[in-house]
C-alpha cells in the first residue's frame, strides 16, 4: 500500500456576495501510485475544485492534502509543482499561442532545471516523439495544429519536468471521437511505460469504464460513492450513480441493455 | 405521396478567400418526410451546421459563400421564394435550437420579453396578455414548474437545463413543421441531456414536426433518430434507419466512427488505426433507404 495522494477531510467553501457555497464537503479519499483515478460528477459537483486544491492553485478551508506520505503546504514548493501536473480540457486556450510548441516544452525545462542545458533541445524532441509527433513540431505555433496534436503538446508539457501525478481535467471531451481514442491510448500507453498516477477528471462515464482503474462519484460536493471501475459499473451503491450510468448515450444493444439492468435497480 | 418537409439535392457550398475557393460541401442531398425525426451525424468541419444554416437562409447572406443545388420545403422551391417571404418562414414554420442556450438568448431581456417577439412573428397583432398566456402554455408544455417566474427571469438567473427547455418551447412555440436541432444537448450534464432529449422527442411526436438533428454524438443519435445520415467532409457516406446503421454499419468511415466510442460495457479504450483510406469511398444506402426508394 503506497497512496501517492491522500486527501484527509478536505473542504472548500467559497464566500461571494455575502453567500458562502461549500463547493467541496469533507472529502476524504487516497490515490495508489501507479493507478488511475476517475472523478466523475455533473457540473457543480466540486470536480474542478478538487483538482485546484491537489494542484495548490488554491488551499483547502479545512482539512489536508498529503503527498508522497508528506503534507502539502499551502503555498507549494518548487518540487510539488513539479512532481503534479495539469491537462486541461483546452488545449488552445492552456497553449501559450505566441510560443511555438518547442518554447512551450523548453520552458517547463528551464523553470525546474531538468537534465543539462545542451541536451534540452534532443529532450524536446524526444518528448514529441514520446507523444506521437514528428520532432520539427518543436518550431510550430499552436495555432498551425489540430485539436488533437494541440492535446499531444500537452501532454508532453505536462510530462516534460518528469512529473509523477498528472491531473487530467477533461483531456478529451473537445476532441472528436476518433481522436479522442488515439488520445486516450496514448493516455495509457505513458501511464504504463513512466509508472504516471492518474486523476482523471471527466463526466464521461464511457470514458471512464475503460481507463481507469477505480472511480470516485461526487454530487453537489460530497463523495458519495468510490470503488473499483468493476464494482461500481457492476453494482453501483448510489441511486445518484445509477442516474448518471444509465443516462449515458449509448451506440449498441449490449450496452442498452446494461443501462436498463442498472436503472431497475434505482429505487425511486 | 405527399412532398418531404424538407428536401435537400445536390447541395454544394464553396468559401470564396482571397487564397481561393474553399469547398466544403460537395452536393449533398438528403431529404425528411413529414413527421420525421433525420439525424446529420459527423465530426467538426464536416459541413454539418452550414447545411442546417443554408436550409434557414442565413449563410445565403453571406457575400463569400458560393451555393448551388436544391432546397425544396413542403414543395416550395426556396430559393424561388423573395426573400421577404423567406425571411417570414423562419421562426414560424421552420425554427432552429443552438448547443448553448445560454448564448444564444439574449442576456439584457427578460425571458418574456424574447418569447412575446418570438409570438409576434405568427401574429404581429397579439397582445400582452395572450402572449403571456401562450408562453405559460409552452413552458408548461417543456416541464417547466414555474412558467411565471421563469418568464420574469434572465437567461443568466436559469440553470443551462432550463434554457435549453426555454428555447424548445420558443423554438416549438409557433407550431413550426421544420425543426433544426443543432447539437441541443452537448454543453448540457447527461442525466440533463437524456431529460431534454426525451422531453423534445415527446413533444415533436405530439406536434408532428420533422426535426433535422445535428449531432456528433453517436450515442445520442441512435436515441433520437429515426433515420440517420452520416458526413464525412461535406459528402454523405452511408445513410440508413437507425437500427440497420448501429446494427450493420458499412462504410469504412462510419464503422471506423463507431469503434471509436467507449463502451459503458467495457473491453479498453479502441485502437483505431491510422488508415483514413476508406473514408473517402462512395455513398453506402442500406437497402430501402436510398433517396431514390424513399423518394419514390
Amino acid at each position: 500500500m503506497s497512496a501517492i495522494l491522500e486527501l484527509s477531510g478536505v473542504s472548500k467553501e467559497f464566500a461571494a456576495n455575502g453567500r458562502r457555497t461549500l463547493a467541496v464537503d469533507n472529502v476524504s479519499f487516497s490515490v495508489e501510485k501507479g493507478e488511475c483515478l476517475a472523478i466523475v460528477g455533473e457540473s457543480g459537483s466540486g470536480k474542478s475544485t478538487i483538482a485546484n486544491m491537489i494542484l495548490g492553485i488554491y488551499g483547502a478551508s479545512a482539512g489536508a492534502i498529503a503527498f508522497a506520505g508528506e503534507p502539502l503546504p499551502e503555498r507549494r514548493e518548487k518540487r510539488h509543482r513539479r512532481a503534479i501536473q495539469l491537462v486541461q480540457q483546452n488545449p488552445l486556450s492552456s497553449l501559450n499561442p505566441r510560443r511555438t510548441v518547442g518554447a512551450s516544452l523548453r520552458l517547463a525545462l528551464d523553470v525546474h532545471d531538468i537534465g543539462p542545458k545542451a541536451e534540452r533541445a534532443e529532450r524536446i524532441g524526444a518528448l514529441l516523439q514520446e507523444v506521437g509527433l514528428e520532432p520539427d513540431y518543436a518550431r510550430r505555433s499552436p495555432a498551425a495544429l489540430s485539436g488533437g496534436q494541440r492535446q499531444r503538446v500537452a501532454i508532453a508539457r505536462a510530462l516534460a519536468c518528469e512529473s509523477e501525478l498528472v491531473v487530467l481535467d477533461e483531456p478529451t471531451s473537445a476532441l472528436d471521437v476518433l481522436v479522442q481514442a488515439r488520445v486516450l491510448r496514448l493516455l495509457a500507453e505513458l501511464k504504463a511505460k513512466r509508472g504516471l498516477t492518474y486523476v482523471f477528471i471527466t463526466h464521461d462515464l464511457s470514458v471512464v469504464r475503460n481507463i481507469a482503474d477505480r472511480v470516485a462519484v461526487f454530487e453537489r460536493g460530497r463523495l458519495i460513492e468510490i470503488g473499483t471501475t468493476e464494482a461500481v459499473f457492476s453494482s453501483p451503491t448510489h441511486d445518484y450513480t445509477r442516474r448518471l450510468i444509465s443516462a449515458v448515450p449509448v451506440v449498441s444493444d449490449a450496452e442498452a441493455e446494461m443501462r436498463q439492468n442498472i436503472m431497475e435497480m434505482t429505487h425511486d | 405521396m405527399t412532398a418531404p418537409t424538407l428536401k435537400i439535392e445536390n447541395l454544394k457550398l464553396g468559401f470564396k478567400l482571397w487564397s481561393g475557393m474553399i469547398e466544403v460541401l460537395h452536393g449533398i442531398s438528403l431529404h425528411i418526410g413529414k413527421g420525421e425525426r433525420v439525424a446529420l451525424v459527423g465530426e467538426s468541419g464536416s459541413g454539418k451546421s452550414v447545411t442546417a444554416r443554408i436550409v434557414l437562409g442565413m449563410l445565403q447572406e453571406m457575400s463569400s459563400a458560393r451555393i448551388s443545388g436544391g432546397l425544396t420545403f413542403e414543395g416550395i422551391d426556396l430559393d424561388k421564394l423573395k426573400p421577404r417571404d423567406r425571411h417570414h418562414l423562419r421562426g414560424t414554420r421552420m425554427s432552429m435550437i443552438f448547443q448553448d442556450p445560454t448564448s444564444s438568448l439574449n442576456p439584457v431581456y427578460p425571458i418574456f420579453t424574447q418569447f412575446r417577439e418570438v409570438l409576434a412573428r405568427a401574429n404581429p397583432a397579439i397582445s400582452d396578455a395572450e402572449a403571456r398566456m401562450k408562453a405559460i402554455t409552452a413552458l408548461a408544455d417543456v416541464s417547466i414548474n414555474e412558467p411565471e417566474r421563469v418568464l420574469d427571469s434572465y437567461a443568466f438567473q436559469l440553470s443551462g437545463g432550463m434554457n435549453q427547455r426555454v428555447m424548445i418551447a420558443m423554438a416549438l412555440a409557433n407550431n413550426p413543421s421544420l425543426l433544426l436541432a443543432d447539437e441541443p444537448g452537448t454543453a448540457l450534464d447527461v442525466t440533463v441531456q437524456a431529460q431534454t432529449l426525451k422531453l423534445m422527442s415527446d413533444l415533436v411526436e405530439q406536434h408532428g414536426t420533422s426535426v433535422l438533428f445535428i449531432s456528433h454524438n453517436l450515442g445520442v443519435v441512435r436515441e433520437f433518430a429515426d433515420r440517420v445520415y452520416v458526413i464525412y467532409k461535406g459528402r454523405i457516406v452511408e445513410q440508413g434507419l437507425t437500427k440497420q446503421l448501429f446494427s450493420n454499419p458499412q462504410h469504412p468511415y462510419t464503422r471506423a466512427l463507431l469503434a471509436a466510442v467507449p463502451r459503458i460495457t467495457g473491453g479498453g479504450i479502441p485502437d483505431i488505426a491510422e488508415d483514413t483510406a476508406g473514408f473517402h469511398d462512395p455513398l453506402i444506402a442500406h437497402p430501402g433507404a436510398s433517396e431514390k426508394e424513399l423518394l419514390s
